[in-house]
């Protein structure tokens, strides 16, 4: 064990008039002899040591100093010895020592509560410690209060004050305080002992609040509720405000697919002649996909980026097994807002980066035959070039139907007979064309020949000319809503006629521009006998609209040229698309 | 009559607040506004007494701390505690040192002794706030309560003679004063030495300081709310 010294601990004035000195005994005792400790204390203006006057009155290890011996501003010395030893020695000033006893008389009484009886205000009351000699202004005490709620661990302390009553604001009714005072010499910076605890409680005196035991949270809920409200409303107005410019800006118009100078709803109107007109008066649709320029940088841009080959084209997407969901008309550019829905004949360029599997060497010798030649119906000069075909056997009668009905040549694309006439070379031709139809799916009817038959601006063949043979082949034909643009189909019947060293049933399909009926494509596709000979369950694409006039039994259908039933909202108006489904809704 | 009234009130009023904007300082609030040298104007004692025992108690607090700075910025690692046991300059002029005496001694000459410890503070005090600056390094903190200490204690004192004139019917007695002879040691050369002398001093103020306090207090309960503070 240590030895530990006898110690003075501490020495304390409570008033100002008396002072008394405690000290530790250390565990003196127990390791020596039994010796006396005393106290001696000296005033600073005298010289000997004089002995405590008083060890009792202020309890074991202490020395009391009364009145009489207590000068406030005199310097004292104590000394904590034995016989021969001093243990401890301490100086000071009675002025310095003063540490005041706690008030008593603690109270409290009730001021206001709150509307709501949850909150109330209350007055606490109390004497100075009665040591001190406050009336006659001997010394000047200041108080703290402290104050928590029962169950609270940690004390509010309120500033300290030299008043004896203080009020409490704001205490919740429910709960119960405890509140402890503590008191000071006002120019000291040391407190005195606390002063025994009051308890305040509001049920006592009859104010609790018994259905108020929750206390208010922060009402999320409602913060909540209301800000989803007034989010809403202003959503709600600015949608229905006439402002559009506010409108564009907060909720931009989603944009609907459609061709440049065209309006949709003509087509859906079914005001083909003005449609017609329209396009017929663009040139400059012509124009630009005449450029051989334009070809040439398409077949440039082939080469040179090699990645294109290896991106799967929309038409490959479209008729990959693994993507039966059609993407309507896979756009050539995604990001064109205006022209979501694919094939816009008028820009080249979207056809290009979307076409990438097509080989561009072969697609030039197919543009440039293509160009040369004006066909309305590219099924029916095929037809007519190709009578080796057998398989367009079918497909004449129902060409010349068209022709013969389609006055304004939005040519139907003979869905059924498409569909029917099972040719595996036509499906594996489409399949092909898969890969082939990364351009665009429209071709624009440029003009109306008399006889009423279709010219095709020339739009698709930059595309056709980029289908890629391999791709005609090795591609797959996939069912059930899959859209084709004729095009790329043609491109596919492009590139294997090619391959086929028919030239001319290649001149056919490009001539057009694009527009191809599915019977054309089929016939086309058919010409060229495609290797495998699965049946073609899949549905050729449709170029355009035309109403069904007469369903000639499963072999195809009799176009009407005046009407165009178009189902409402089951055609994307905008592809020019009709999947198998939507004719077969049409069909009875 | 009624708007030179008015007048006459907003102009006070209009006095009052700018007095109180100049008056507010530290540890002392606003006092009504007495013009130097006005024949009319006339606080009443309680007045007097209020403003005393606010001055009094606002220097004592500036000792208190001006000591217990300097006590921590110098005297903490040289022993200057255990030399405490001195003796003030105005340990010469017999004050009451405990309540008993207090009491007991007649208010009049009470307020001499103020006075005296008062008048025996004005030179240390003004020697103590040009002598504190040459400490190296002091803090700008006990500079400048050098410099309030010795100006309120001013102000004080012209206070007590107010009063000392108010209650004193007969003549105001100059001769309780100590002169002070602690200069050189202010000035010594060795900064142990120097330094030593200025806790002393500050440790003297402290005390006096709230004696003075004390005193004035007794006063103000005994005289003017007839000992029920």
């Amino acid at each position: 064990d240590l030895l530990q010294w006898p110690q003075i601990s501490k020495c304390r004035s409570p008033e100002m008039e008396t002072f008394s000195c405690y000290w530790t005994a250390g565990n003196f005792y127990n390791l020596t002899a039994p010796r006396i400790i005393q106290l001696l204390y000296k005033k600073s203006n005298e010289e000997d040591w004089k002995e405590c006057p008083d060890y009792i009155t202020s309890g074991q290890n202490s020395c009391y100093f009364n009145a009489s011996y207590t000068s406030v501003w005199t310097p004292y010395c104590v000394q904590l010895a034995s016989k021969n030893d001093v243990y401890d020695k301490k100086c000071f000033s009675v002025d310095e020592i003063v540490l005041p006893d706690p008030p008593v008389h603690l109270n409290w009484t009730l001021l206001n509560t709150s509307q709501t009886g949850i909150h109330g205000d209350i007055q606490v009351r109390w004497d100075p410690p009665p040591t001190a000699d406050v009336r006659k202004g001997w010394i000047t005490l200041e108080y703290e209060l402290q104050y928590k709620e029962v169950n609270e661990t940690k004390w509010k302390e309120l500033k300290p004050r030299l008043s004896t009553m203080v009020p409490l604001y704001s205490l919740k009714t429910a709960r119960d305080y405890e509140i402890r005072i503590r008191s000071r010499q006002r120019t000291s910076e040391k407190f005195g002992e606390f002063s025994e605890i009051l308890y305040v409680s509001f049920s006592q005196i009859g104010i609790g609040c018994d259905h108020c035991t929750e206390e208010v949270e922060f009402p999320w809920f409602l913060v909540v509720v209301f800000g989803v409200c007034g989010l809403a409303v202003t959503v709600i107005s600015i949608m229905l405000s006439k402002q559009p410019r506010l409108k564009m800006l907060i909720f931009p118009p989603v944009p609907v697919p459609k061709i440049k100078g065209i309006d949709p709803d003509l087509l859906k109107k079914g005001k083909l002649d003005e449609v017609n007109s329209i396009l017929a008066c663009h040139d400059s649709y012509k124009t630009q996909l005449y450029n051989d320029d334009l070809w040439v940088e398409f077949i440039e841009l082939d080469i040179e980026d090699p990645d294109e080959k290896n991106r799967a084209s929309d038409t490959d997407r479209l008729l990959s097994e693994d993507n039966l969901k059609s993407h309507g008309c896979l756009g050539v550019k995604d990001d064109d807002s205006g022209r979501a829905s694919c094939c816009e004949p008028d820009i080249p360029e979207t056809d290009f980066s979307a076409s990438d599997t097509c080989d561009a060497t072969s697609d030039s010798d197919q543009f440039k035959k293509a160009t040369e030649k004006e066909e309305d119906l590219l099924c029916l000069d095929r037809q007519d070039n190709d009578k080796s075909l057998p398989s367009l056997a079918n497909t004449d009668p129902q060409h010349q139907h068209r022709n013969t009905q389609s006055d304004n040549s939005y040519p139907w694309a003979p869905f059924a007979d498409s569909i029917e006439s099972p040719h595996p070379s036509v499906h594996t031709q489409i399949s092909n064309q898969n890969s082939l139809t990364s351009t665009d799916f429209y071709a624009q009817v440029s003009d109306i020949t008399p006889a009423g038959r279709v010219v095709l601006s020339p739009g698709q063949k930059s595309k056709l000319g980029r289908a890629q043979r391999e791709g005609c082949t090795e591609q797959n034909f996939t069912m059930d809503n899959t859209y084709f643009c004729e095009a790329d189909v043609k491109k596919c019947i492009a590139a294997t006629s090619h391959e086929e060293n028919e030239p001319h049933v290649q001149e056919q399909s490009y001539n057009e521009d694009g527009y191809f009926t599915t019977e054309s494509l089929t016939t086309t596709v058919a010409n060229f006998g495609a290797s495998t000979a699965e049946p073609p369950s899949s549905e050729m694409p449709v170029a355009d609209y035309t109403s069904i006039h007469i369903v000639h039994s499963p072999q195809g259908l009799v176009l009407n040229a005046t009407a165009l039933p178009v189902p409402d909202k089951e055609f994307n108006v905008s592809c020019g698309y009709v999947s198998t489904d939507q004719l077969n809704k049409i069909m009875p | 009559m009624s708007t030179k009234g008015a007048s006459l009130k907003g102009l006070l009023l209009v006095v009052l607040l700018v007095s109180h904007m100049l008056l507010t300082k530290e540890g002392v609030t606003s006092l009504p506004i007495c013009p130097n040298g006005s024949v009319n104007c006339q606080l009443s004692l309680e007045e007097l007494f209020d403003r005393a025992v606010k001055l009094s108690h606002y220097i004592h607090f500036l000792s208190s701390e001006m000591f217990n700075e300097f006590d921590e910025r110098y005297a903490q690692g040289r022993g200057f505690i255990a030399k405490a046991v001195n003796s003030c300059h105005t340990a010469s002029l017999t004050t009451p040192e405990d309540k008993e005496q207090a009491q007991q001694i007649h208010h009049e000459d009470l307020l001499n002794l103020i006075l005296g410890v008062l008048r025996s503070w004005n030179d240390p005090l003004v020697h103590l706030a040009s002598e504190v600056q040459r400490i190296k390094e002091a803090p700008e903190t006990i500079l400048w309560k050098a410099v309030e200490i010795e100006e309120q204690n001013k102000r004080l004192l012209e206070g007590m003679e107010k009063i000392v004139g108010r209650v004193h019917s007969g003549e105001v007695g100059n001769d309780i004063y100590t002169p002070w002879d602690g200069l050189p040691s202010l000035q010594l050369a060795d900064e142990d030495s120097r330094l030593f002398a200025f806790y002393n001093l500050l440790h003297c103020l402290r005390r006096d300081s709230h004696k003075i306090d004390n005193y004035l207090k007794v006063l103000k309960c005994r005289l003017i709310h007839d000992n029920n503070c």
